[in-house]
């Protein structure tokens, strides 16, 4: 089954994920009359959209039936894909991180940092992170009554800590968030290197490639600092890590720099703006919160849901194999639409209402599987604690002005939210 | 048995911790529930990895 052209066209325009109602509208009728279908958009090899919920964790969880490295594992189109393959020695990736490896590289990999990023090491970190959260709010709480959340706190806090866990230094903040926001944002005339909106062009490409490049510098520095001088940060464990005896792959390992770099704040810097844009359009909500701190937990999933920062990722079929009673061919593109999955009737009540106290909250914001984010702990940890310090001091919170949302159907969030507030 | 006795499991694949103390009761295990009560078809609810895939470990 194909789905019609209008919704085909949408759910990869990225002007729709910044609208947002665009996006939740073209799924809700997916999911309703024709949950898994192939989309032929104009410039882009054919491929599935997966929509359900169940349908996502199904081919998640099948990591040796579904591939994330055999073609390209977000979103492009025909023109880029070639341009990247000429570029790339035939491989469709211009980056190869954890994101675009298969086992069993994959499992190698991730195992190197895991131990980093699990509950009961990040709980050392707590102190420190819940200093960085409140310097953040000091400098909120100076701002007076107005300030844009997204710009002057919510990019900032997380890109500030996963720099302290990498180890690279606070005046080098200014330009990881850029090369990030480049990156995810490389359709974003505001954000993209280029200044204009060229993805899946060749000068997108190349607006692309030369980020990668410029982070791939910065790292191979570090690199060969922390051969020389180890220390207790993840940069360390990269740059002295081994895989099989040997020291990882040259690309790969700066691949693991660049998806910790990015990957590491932007989603959580989303996912926390989203939730305060969402608390100012939810009073009641905010209310609920502020009466009774032991549902922030329940707030941060929300959020989580809510924002959906990874919109999508995509996976190959590696053998004819069936999915929602449809044949699926070895070969075949799948995308995985997290925020359709996040929104199913099927799964969820209610799901396009905001509810802080929503039990249960099984969602699919972090993925599913093997590739499920490493970071997950880590982010809900710094909401925890932003959350625990901020509504306490925070009287009084709404809009001032239109929030608007980065250009983007792969990571995509706020990149403005501004807000009137008191706080003390 | 006192409660000193429960047990902390996490999953290998995503650090998901059951800590039967606790149980998870948005997974429909109470408060109390040990690792060896739950069904062998369960899975982790972060990322779905099999029961037989968690380790023990002491935090």
């Amino acid at each position: 089954m194909r789905i019609a052209q209008d919704i085909a066209e949408t759910i990869i325009d990225p002007k729709a994920y910044a609208v947002g109602t665009p996006i939740d509208d073209a799924f809700r009728v997916l999911r309703k009359e024709a949950p898994f279908a192939i989309a032929e958009p104009t410039g882009v090899d054919p491929f599935w959209v997966v929509t359900k919920f169940d349908d996502i964790q199904l081919i998640e969880r099948q990591n040796d039936l579904f591939h994330n490295g055999d073609r390209s594992a977000v979103l492009t189109t025909i023109e880029a894909d070639k341009m990247v393959r000429e570029m790339m020695g035939g491989s469709p990736h211009l980056v190869r991180s954890l994101v675009q490896m298969d086992n069993p590289d994959h499992m190698a990999y991730r195992r190197l940092t895991q131990a980093w990023f699990l509950p009961q090491n990040i709980k050392k970190l707590e102190p420190r992170i819940r200093e960085i959260a409140r310097s953040f709010l000091d400098r909120m709480a100076a701002f007076g009554t107005e300030c844009d959340f997204a710009r002057d706190v919510a990019f900032l806090y997380p890109l500030h800590v996963i720099m302290e866990i990498l180890g690279v230094p606070e005046s080098d903040e200014p330009k990881m968030l850029k090369l990030t926001q480049e990156l995810f944002g490389a359709a974003d005339p505001e954000l993209s290197r280029s200044g204009d909106a060229a993805q899946g062009t060749e000068a997108g490409v190349n607006s692309i490639a030369e980020t990668v490049g410029e982070f791939i510098e910065y790292f191979n520095a570090i690199t060969e600092d922390r051969r020389a001088n180890p220390r207790d940060d993840v940069s360390s464990v990269i740059a002295n890590g081994q895989i099989n005896g040997e020291p990882l792959d040259h690309f790969a390992a700066m691949s693991y720099y660049i998806i910790a770099a990015t990957a590491g704040h932007d989603t959580t810097s989303n996912t926390t703006a989203e939730g305060l844009w969402a608390l100012c359009n939810h009073q009641d909500e905010l209310a609920k919160l502020k009466a009774d701190p032991s549902l922030i937990n329940g707030h941060i999933e929300e959020s989580i849901r809510w924002t959906t920062a990874v919109k999508h990722f995509m996976r190959t079929a590696t053998e004819d194999t069936e999915v929602a009673g449809q044949k699926v061919a070895k070969g075949d593109w799948l995308m995985l639409c997290y925020q359709s999955g996040n929104r199913d009737e099927d799964h969820f009540d209610d799901p396009f209402a905001y509810k802080v106290d929503r039990t249960p909250n099984k969602h699919v914001a972090f993925g599913y599987g093997a590739h499920v984010c490493l970071g997950q702990h880590l982010a809900r940890m710094e909401m925890r604690i932003l959350w625990e310090e901020l509504l306490p001091r925070l009287e009084s919170v709404e809009l001032n002005g239109t929030p608007k949302r980065m250009e983007s159907s792969f990571v995509c969030g706020p990149k403005s939210v501004p807000i009137r507030f008191k706080m003390n | 048995m006192a409660d000193t006795d429960f047990k902390t499991w996490q999953c290998r694949t995503c650090g998901y911790l059951y800590d039967e103390a606790e149980g998870d009761p948005t997974e429909g295990l109470a408060p109390g529930t040990r690792w060896a009560d739950i069904p062998d078809d369960w899975v982790c609810p972060l990322c779905g990895t099999p029961k037989s895939d968690f380790d023990m470990v002491e935090l």
